[in-house]
């Protein structure tokens, strides 16, 4: 764990110190202005961004080492900086107080983007050492000359917002030495202890969850629960995240969730999290397997960016996200699909994903993770292409592999994807599919009508291994099929053979 | 081993040696239309009583307020009848009932038009396309009719299917009729029920006939980045031979443009179009023109502009063709519902009807075949134009010298523009007064007919800011059409996270109370906040007629998508129906309720969690009325510009009436008293700076996040404080918790909280411990529809103690 010092100002540098709290700015302070851009002609000076060294932090520290609303600038103020020219930046805070720990510092941290934001005349970019900062001439005009201001509105900000910050105070820097050896001796050991740390922490090693209801304005049954293996399914909020918001509210929205009895460590179903489900979906969502695609999958509110879709011709699973216009192999489009879901229900068959779940270590690891996924849209491929395992990587087809669910069976016929032969899921090395049973040679045309009985019908051969265990399958229809459609209710079928081929297009 | 199939369908190839025992073919349509067992609660197709129940939920927590206009009635012989002072008309009618009669009547008169419109569309569709037509509108639209499948309970598949549709529509329409006769209803709300209805048909209309045109015309599918257009006073090219449309329905535009085309003569003659039928051409064809609104109409045909005039039908001046022909342009009526007086020339030889048209021989004819206007229009104009001499003179001051400062026409004007001054202005020579009223000025005309001296008004206006006049040019983005679904799916999020604060929807006419450009200036603010701005008609327009400092207008500035800061214009009237659309789309994508023959449920559901608002700055129409009756019955509000409270009545709820403000909370299973959000339907804004504040408000809704309800109230507090220079008086009545107070401002109103209002505040954790109407709890799922709850909650209301 890296140590959370006080940054250690030099001697010789000038420096400007201001403490007390500001509340008559200059300029505006909204959200109004968060999407404010200023252009260079419009600039008064960059600091940090692509030309300078820069980064902004948020530490940590005992309550003893915090001076409340103090502000320290090292180096050059605002109004003694030169117009247009671009300057070295660094923003550094120290909050303290009973609930903060190292796990919220980059919770607060990323409040700096929107809260800088909120001024009139500031335009933020970024984060972390990327950062990039414009202060518009307009601002400076409206009488906004110094740094200290603009830390002191961000400041007030995070108190008013955050009221778990019992103290708060900021360095914040404009010299071009002090900048560049605290990202290389501060910062920087900072970011990478946190990624660790986020890479390392897995479902097993946490107490609890976090539930996310507030997609319930608009879809009331909905839950959402977000351990560390997966992320909200709208990408926007991560078990840190939930953490935080727990602790500033545990009635809120991101309730902590106790994960009680582990039921299922494959699919991830946990006894705790069917209970809240259970409760705070009003009975609709009974069970969840956090990591199942195919059994008890996580419920969706409906702005999912990704749908995975189950194609049982190749015994495979697909991925189409929500820019993308064309049908899927399946003949269906994002839109289609989308619509068989939502609203807080499960249904087999789909699943609504966030993007950042690709990431995850236990991404759809009950059906066989990454082994399983046979098509995505080569956009969305090559945005998560490095999670995807490398053997993997050549396997998956994208529409310019395959645009029909023959093209698909051909194109893993030809790479040998796992579907074809059987998959065996990595998680615990165990077979879960059969593979493709080899199609049969069709019937002789004059093979004579006969009435089979109901055990016969039970062991013809399916191949699709999982059905059975489908409650409520979706077998979605083809959008490129013939006019009429037979929709068939109460009728005794018996069958010696179903033969499955795609419909031939019908060139007129 | 066995197979489950669930709901869904799927294709079979091939069939052998299977024995298969059917009891019942049915076909898939009457399967989707007549379910065995319709939805709990559903009122498919509904008639006139069938959705009541709603209405007077709405009407009793928006109770009507009435301004009448006028206080008798003369619709029967007995009368008329005075009815001020609590007086009942010879029928027993009292004045509230009767002016609520008239609101059902005006609606009648918006849905009938849009209704009609619909039907000359389909019927001409049905004839050129058949009826197999499919109605597509590309692979991000799934949800293809949101207004036809609540209402009607059927997801129309073609353009046949919509012929059904719209055969309902009229049969309601007629049923609404038959109750504004004389002796029908003696209760105000009933009456109010039923405009409420005629607003919803309207809405059926109106989507009908535009997902109609957008399949066959191949308009832009949803496409946030459909083309900007020309638009305003100043795009035309007079060099060239003009053809001036005005109206509403495409068809004969089309098939002017087709003709151009076809002839090759795209470049060598200009279409421009006024009104809606400007726009619909332009989502065809987006070399096509816009002149501009209906105010523009008398100003494009005294210019003496154009080379020929088609009208087709609504909201097109009733003396079009007597000014057309004052300044010799050869007029082309083409509908059953405007033929001024002409003769039908539609089975003439086109040679003899072009000959007689550009001879003089004959001022305007009748065309009624749409496919023959092409022709006709196209050789008129070409011929005209070359025989053309101007007749714009610059005979202006002295018509400015016979002013005599009376004061009638400043009475007369509906805007009361004070000509008189810029007259006096003009006497010495200075014009720039006139410009002013140019902005403002509807060119209605009414002036001159006052006036002792005879001068021609209008034309004055008209010659003293022709230069500014003709350099007013702008752009606006050819009509989307619908929302796509993975537009409303991208901005969830974001609404529910608070980035997004509301939909602001501009929509109607242009009889504003002041200047045009105030639509603009409203609208960019609410941009500039990152809502979601959608628009339609006459406010489409205007908001493109106006440029910055840089030159760009709002539609180059801000991108065509439904999302934060977009500025999303559907298209013309009809496509207002994708913004109520937009609103059911919502409801059915994240709650996956039902919409079939869903209304109630949907609109209560609209009504409690989606903060949008509509905003109509210049309403004039019937049209314009029954599209605010659709908003409203579907929950959602709409602020109107002064000339709105013409309309008659306002519903608006009374924040102190406890009792109104109650709900059922399927998550706690309780009643519960909620923040009266929105605290009105249908509200009169009397100022720009009103009407900003008021949108901002009501953008608020029960189900709101704190992070929602933040973000609301910070620009409902801001903007207060900006336009109107001081903090709301019920802003308070919005917080449920600290979380929802705005972040910069929250010290100081959790003092206000404690200090002028009494709230108990935990000043150690900034927390309020006592005070607000109830607190807030993310799964708060409120409902004031019984049967909602009761189908949610699987429990009978009776049986709660």
């Amino acid at each position: 764990m890296a140590e959370r010092r006080k940054l250690e100002i030099p001697e010789g540098v000038k420096v400007k110190v201001s403490q007390g709290e500001e509340y008559d700015f200059p300029v505006d302070v909204s959200p109004m202005h968060e999407g404010e851009r200023i252009r260079k002609g419009d600039m008064y000076v960059e600091l940090a961004g692509p030309k300078q060294p820069g980064f902004e932090l948020v530490m940590a520290l005992p309550a003893e080492d915090v001076e409340d609303m103090k502000v320290t600038l090292v180096g050059k103020d605002l109004d003694e900086l030169e117009e247009g020219k671009a300057y070295p930046f660094a923003m550094i805070y120290y909050v303290a107080g009973e609930k903060i720990d190292n796990d919220l510092e980059p919770i607060i941290e990323r409040r700096n983007h929107d809260f800088q934001n909120y001024i009139e005349g500031v335009m933020h970019l970024n984060q972390r050492y990327d950062i990039w900062i414009r202060v518009g001439k307009n601002a400076v005009e409206k009488g906004l000359k110094s740094l200290i201001t603009v830390a002191k509105a961000v400041m007030l900000l995070f108190k008013n917002e955050m009221p778990f910050i019992e103290k708060v105070e900021a360095v914040y820097a404009t010299d071009r030495e002090f900048v560049e050896k605290m990202l290389k001796d501060v910062a920087i050991p900072i970011f990478e202890e946190r990624d660790a740390r986020v890479e390392a922490l897995h479902d097993e090693d946490v107490e609890e969850f976090y539930s996310c209801t507030l997609c319930q304005s608009f879809a009331p049954s909905d839950v959402c629960i977000i351990s560390p293996d997966r992320p909200s399914l709208c990408g926007a909020i991560t078990w840190f995240d939930g953490r935080a918001a727990a602790r500033v509210d545990p009635e809120g929205p991101n309730k902590p969730v106790p994960k009680g009895e582990l039921i299922d460590s494959v699919g991830g179903e946990y006894s705790g999290v069917n209970e809240f489900a259970k409760t705070e979906s009003g009975g609709v969502t009974e069970r969840i397997k956090l990591h199942s695609f195919l059994e008890c999958p996580h419920p969706s509110c409906g702005c999912f960016e990704v749908i995975g879709f189950y194609m049982p011709e190749v015994d495979g699973i697909g991925w189409i996200h929500r820019g993308y216009p064309e049908p899927a192999p399946n003949g269906l489009t994002f839109s289609t699909m989308a619509g068989q879901t939502g609203g807080g229900k499960q249904v087999v068959g789909f699943l609504g994903i966030g993007m950042s779940y690709f990431r995850s270590k236990k991404f759809i690891q009950a059906d066989g993770g990454w082994y399983r996924v046979v098509w995505m849209p080569k956009e969305l491929k090559q945005k998560v292409l490095k999670y995807i395992p490398e053997d993997m990587r050549d396997k998956i087809a994208t529409e310019e592999d395959a645009k029909s669910i023959e093209e698909l069976r051909e194109f893993l016929k030809n790479v040998d994807h796992p579907v074809v032969k059987g998959v065996v899921r990595p998680v615990d090395g165990k077979k879960i599919t059969e593979g493709w049973v080899e199609e049969r040679e069709e019937v002789e045309e004059r093979e004579e009508v006969r009435e089979i009985t109901q055990e016969e019908v039970q062991q013809t051969q399916m191949p699709f291994p999982e059905f059975q265990q489908l409650q409520q399958f979706q077998v979605p229809y083809m959008q490129s099929g013939p006019k009429i459609k037979l929709v068939i209710k109460n009728a005794n079928i018996t069958i010696d053979k179903i033969i499955v081929k795609r419909k031939e297009e019908n060139k007129k | 081993m066995g197979i489950k199939i669930g709901n869904g369908t799927f294709v079979i190839d091939e069939l052998r040696n299977i024995t298969i025992k059917i009891g019942q073919i049915v076909g898939e349509e009457e399967i989707e239309e007549f379910k065995e067992k319709p939805e709990e609660f559903t009122t498919p197709r509904p008639h006139i009583l069938d959705l009541r129940h709603w209405d007077r939920k709405l009407l009793s927590r928006y109770e009507p307020i009435y301004a009448p206009v006028q206080d008798f009635c003369n619709l029967c012989t007995m009368g008329p009848c005075e009815l001020t002072e609590n007086k009942k008309g010879a029928c027993g009618i009292d004045l509230r009932t009767q002016k609520a009669r008239m609101n059902t009547i005006t609606c009648l008169i918006g849905a009938s038009a849009h209704a009609a419109h619909a039907r000359h569309l389909i019927h001409y569709l049905l004839e050129k396309f058949g009826k197999d037509h499919p109605i597509d509108l590309g692979p991000d639209i799934d949800i293809t009719a949101p207004n036809i499948m609540l209402v009607f309970g059927i997801k129309p598949k073609t353009v046949g299917d919509l012929k059904k549709v719209l055969d309902y529509v009229e049969q309601e329409i007629v049923r609404v009729l038959h109750t504004v006769h004389t002796g029908q209803e003696e209760n105000y709300l009933d009456f109010e029920s039923k405009a409420l209805h005629a607003g919803m048909l309207d809405h059926v209309a109106m989507e009908a006939a535009d997902i109609a045109q957008i399949a066959a015309f191949n308009y832009p599918k949803g496409d946030p980045e459909a083309p900007l257009i020309d638009v305003g006073f100043g795009v035309l090219e007079v060099s060239k031979p003009i053809i001036l449309i005005i109206g509403h329905n495409v068809l004969p535009a089309r098939n002017v443009d087709d003709y151009l085309r076809e002839h090759g003569l795209e470049n060598e003659v200009e279409i421009a179009g006024l009104c809606c039928t400007a726009i619909d051409t332009s989502r065809y064809d987006p070399k096509a023109k816009v002149v501009g609104t209906l105010s523009y109409q008398l100003r494009a045909i005294r210019s003496g502009i154009p080379d020929v005039v088609i009208t087709d039908e609504q909201c097109i001046r009733a003396d079009t063709f007597r000014e057309s022909a004052k300044m010799g342009i050869p007029l082309i009526a083409t509908s059953e519902a405007s033929v001024r007086g002409l003769p039908d020339r539609t089975d003439d030889n086109p040679d003899t009807v072009v000959n007689d048209l550009v001879s003089g021989k004959v001022k305007g004819v009748l065309i009624r075949d749409p496919d023959k206007v092409g022709e006709i229009a196209v050789r008129v104009a070409i011929e005209m134009h070359a025989n053309k001499c101007r007749k714009f003179g610059n005979d202006i001051l002295r018509d400015v010298e016979k002013c005599i400062f009376c004061m009638n026409c400043v009475f007369a004007c509906p805007s009361n523009l004070r000509i008189d001054k810029a007259m006096k202005f003009a006497k010495n020579g200075d014009f720039r007064y006139f410009e002013k009223i140019e902005d403002s000025c509807i060119a209605c005309g009414k002036c001159e007919q006052v006036c002792p001296a005879e001068i021609r008004i209008v034309d004055v206006i008209m010659k003293a800011t022709h230069t500014y006049m003709v350099k007013k040019t702008g752009k606006m983005r050819a009509g989307r059409g619908p929302i796509r679904d993975t537009e409303i799916r991208k901005v969830g999020q974001p609404i529910v996270m608070g980035t997004i604060p509301g939909v602001i929807a501009p929509i109607g006419c242009p009889n504003y109370p002041k200047s045009r450009k105030e639509v603009a200036e409203i609208i960019e603010e609410f941009l500039k906040r990152k809502y979601i701005v959608v628009t339609i008609g006459c406010h489409a327009m205007d908001l493109g007629m106006y440029r910055d400092e840089e030159g760009k207008s709002l539609y180059e500035k801000y991108p065509g998508v439904f999302d934060s800061g977009g500025l999303a214009n559907c298209g013309s009237c009809v496509s207002s129906s994708h913004i109520t659309g937009a609103a059911i789309k919502i409801a059915g994508i994240f709650a996956q309720r039902p919409l079939l023959g869903n209304y109630a449920e949907i609109a209560d559901y609209i009504l409690h969690r989606i903060g949008a608002v509509g905003l109509a700055w210049g309403p004039y129409s019937q049209k314009a009325w029954s599209i605010a009756m659709g908003f409203n019955r579907l929950g959602i509000p709409a602020v109107v510009g002064p000339h709105g409270s013409k309309y008659r009545r306002g519903l608006i709820g009374k924040v102190w009436k406890k009792d109104a403000w109650y709900v059922y909370d399927i998550k706690t299973r309780k009643k519960m008293q909620i923040e009266p959000c929105p605290d009105c339907l249908f509200v009169v804004a009397e100022t720009k700076e009103e009407a900003i504040v008021q949108l901002a408000r009501l953008c608020m809704r029960p189900a709101d996040t704190y992070m929602g309800r933040q973000i609301k109230l910070t620009h409902y507090l801001e903007l207060s404080k900006k336009y109107l220079g001081c903090l709301p008086d019920d802003w308070h009545l919005y917080v449920r918790t600290e979380l929802d107070l705005p972040t910069r401002m929250k010290e100081k109103l959790l003092k206000l909280l404690e200090d002028s209002y009494g709230w108990k505040i935990d000043w150690n954790r900034k927390k309020i411990i006592e005070g607000p109407v109830r607190g807030y709890d993310a799964g708060f799922n409120p409902t004031m529809v019984e049967q909602v709850y009761e189908k949610y909650t699987r429990e009978k209301l009776d049986d709660k103690p």
